[in-house]
């Protein structure tokens, strides 16, 4: 009989680490699931292991985490990396999460589960982002993390804080950018306005941020106010055509990195029937839950950007909260600890969400950029565009999962990850629905493909 | 299509051997077989099996399944989940390659 698990983490970013730190401390067994190669999530990948010289072009915000990674290795958890999940579904004993682990099928059963999976990028339908040349600025990032590699020259293109941070890392590694095309409508500034009252209860990322945003203008050609981005070229990458104020422009390229903000990932969450709400600030889906995590399914909670859009040091509290939370109506957690700690942390969950508004209401990603030309391939996978789906949906379908079965979008290797909002947002606006009646995309097993053999032996425990 | 339009921060990184469609080429170490194959120059690593239009890795994190190649003998493989190790083979999935 394979060994039940008090606590089972998928994710070993800030809030799966956290998480992980706070339940084994208190004595529970412990397991972390990670599909990295090593821990530390998107925003501290590699950390352990990262050269000087890489953490100093990374900056401050990288080295940060360094001591959460030092707790979470010295914890007493079982850890496992380079873990792919395929399946979940709940158990008699519990939970059981089905993974391939090193080629082989593995299962782990549990009582609770937390997911700490993180967010994914925004993915940003434009015209021509199939083709190669085409990167993600989350990719560029990554690149420059796990395998320090950087192009040597590139066009960033988008909006939101991350294409900043990396236009600042690329600058400092002396990579030559062409230009910062930047989508965020006019507009945007006017609204944020009142948020920045809620910025203010954080104000060193306040600063952090303004100081960030300043610099890119001033030292790299910065063009704001974009619309109708195509990126041009044959077989691969050639330019980006653009247009601001009804004028269109070309810049040649060989590289582009596309960014809009992130959002929530809730394939896990949605295989467990867990409930999903239509986030309007974050114009994303997302996981319900409370403050201390817990999803609709009892013993699943969620923490982190896989829950609510947030960032690494929110992700970190939420962690601990939610392993706090796992633990609550246990002796381990004294009255004191319970009246002061957890208060304090659930204090600085509902302020930093709110401060969060700020970077919501700024980066709210464009209208149009929701409305892809009619001949942008909107699934990739099964390379299905927009002209296609929009006549789909003109013609009566029900929702997203009726598009699905008639154009074969969202059927693909991705499993509908990168065109899954995308096709809600048309169904909404082709029928006049507001998102939050629109369903999302819904999730089968495998969530990732795997191979017939690996199947025929994961039945065995 | 071989532009290097990739550069690594170390200068000084050790080098590790690899098979890239039956050639032997030298990469840094710790790159991902995606960050070998745009080190390498090859931003196109298979052909969409519908369209037959050209691919490249695209986010880099294991969500698009776009870096699909073969790995010593296994095919769709995601080329950024997985790092090179000393004289691994990759395949591209390229017309007129393997």
């Amino acid at each position: 009989m394979a060994q039940i698990y008090d606590y089972l983490v998928i994710g070993a970013g800030p809030a799966g680490m956290a998480a992980a730190i706070e339940t084994s401390n208190a004595g529970l067994s412990v397991l972390v699931l990670d599909q990295a190669s090593s821990a530390g999530g998107q925003i501290y990948r590699n950390l352990g292991h990262a050269d000087k010289q890489q953490t100093s072009v990374l900056g401050s915000n990288y080295g940060a985490g360094k001591p959460l990674l030092e707790c979470f290795m010295a914890a007493n958890c079982d850890y496992q990396s380079s873990v792919q999940v395929w399946h979940i579904e709940t158990h008699t004993k519990g939970f059981l999460v089905a993974a391939i682990v090193a080629g082989e099928t593995k299962s782990f059963l549990t009582s609770h589960l937390l997911l700490a999976h993180g967010a994914m990028e925004r993915p940003m339908a434009i015209t021509g982002w199939h083709k190669p040349g085409v990167l993600t600025a989350g990719a560029g990032q990554i690149l420059l993390k796990s395998s320090a590699l950087m192009p040597k020259e590139v066009v960033l293109v988008g909006s939101g804080p991350l294409l900043l941070l990396l236009a600042q890392q690329y600058r400092v590694a002396g990579v030559a950018i062409k230009a910062i095309l930047d989508t965020t409508p006019k507009s945007n500034y006017w609204y944020a306005i009142p948020w920045l009252v809620a910025g203010l209860t954080n104000p060193m990322e306040l600063f952090k941020g303004l100081w960030l945003t300043l610099v890119q203008r001033i030292k790299i050609p910065y063009i704001s106010g974009v619309s109708h981005l195509e990126v041009m070229g044959d077989e691969q990458v050639s330019g980006v055509k653009y247009t601001v104020s009804d004028r269109v422009y070309n810049i040649d390229c060989k590289l582009v990195m596309l960014h809009q903000g992130i959002i929530a990932q809730t394939q896990m969450a949605q295989m467990l029937r867990c409930a999903m709400v239509w986030n309007e600030r974050q114009q994303c889906w997302q996981i319900k839950a409370d403050v201390m995590g817990y999803t609709s399914i009892p013993g699943v909670q969620v923490a982190g950007d896989g829950g609510s859009i947030g960032g690494a040091l929110l992700a970190q509290i939420e962690g601990r909260v939610a392993g706090m939370g796992r633990v609550f109506n246990t002796p381990v957690v004294s009255p004191w600890h319970k009246k002061w700690v957890y208060s304090w942390l659930r204090f600085r969950v509902k302020q930093l969400r709110w401060a969060r508004g700020l970077v919501d209401r700024l980066y709210r990603p464009a209208e149009w950029l929701s409305k892809p030309a009619d001949q942008t391939i909107v699934c990739r996978c099964e390379q299905v565009n927009a002209k296609t789906i929009r006549s789909i949906v003109n013609s009566g379908c029900a929702g997203v999962n009726q598009l699905k079965r008639f154009t074969r979008a969202g059927m693909g290797a991705c499993q509908g990850r990168q065109c899954g909002l995308n096709l809600s947002h048309l169904v909404a606006q082709t029928q006049q629905r507001p998102m939050a009646e629109v369903e999302p995309l819904s999730v089968r097993p495998p969530l990732s493909p795997i191979n017939l053999g690996q199947l025929a032996k994961s039945l065995r425990l | 299509m071989s532009d290097f339009l990739f550069n690594h921060l170390l200068d000084d990184a050790h080098q590790c051997p690899i098979i890239v469609n039956g050639v032997a080429c030298q990469v840094p170490e710790q790159l991902s077989v995606a960050a070998a194959l745009l080190y390498l120059g090859h931003l196109a690593n298979r052909q969409h099996p519908v369209s037959g239009e050209l691919r490249g890795s695209y986010c880099h994190a294991g969500f698009c399944f776009e870096c699909l190649v073969a790995i010593d003998g296994q095919a769709n493989k995601r080329a950024c989940l997985t790092q090179i190790t000393p004289n691994m083979s990759i395949n591209t999935a390229l017309a007129g390659v393997n």
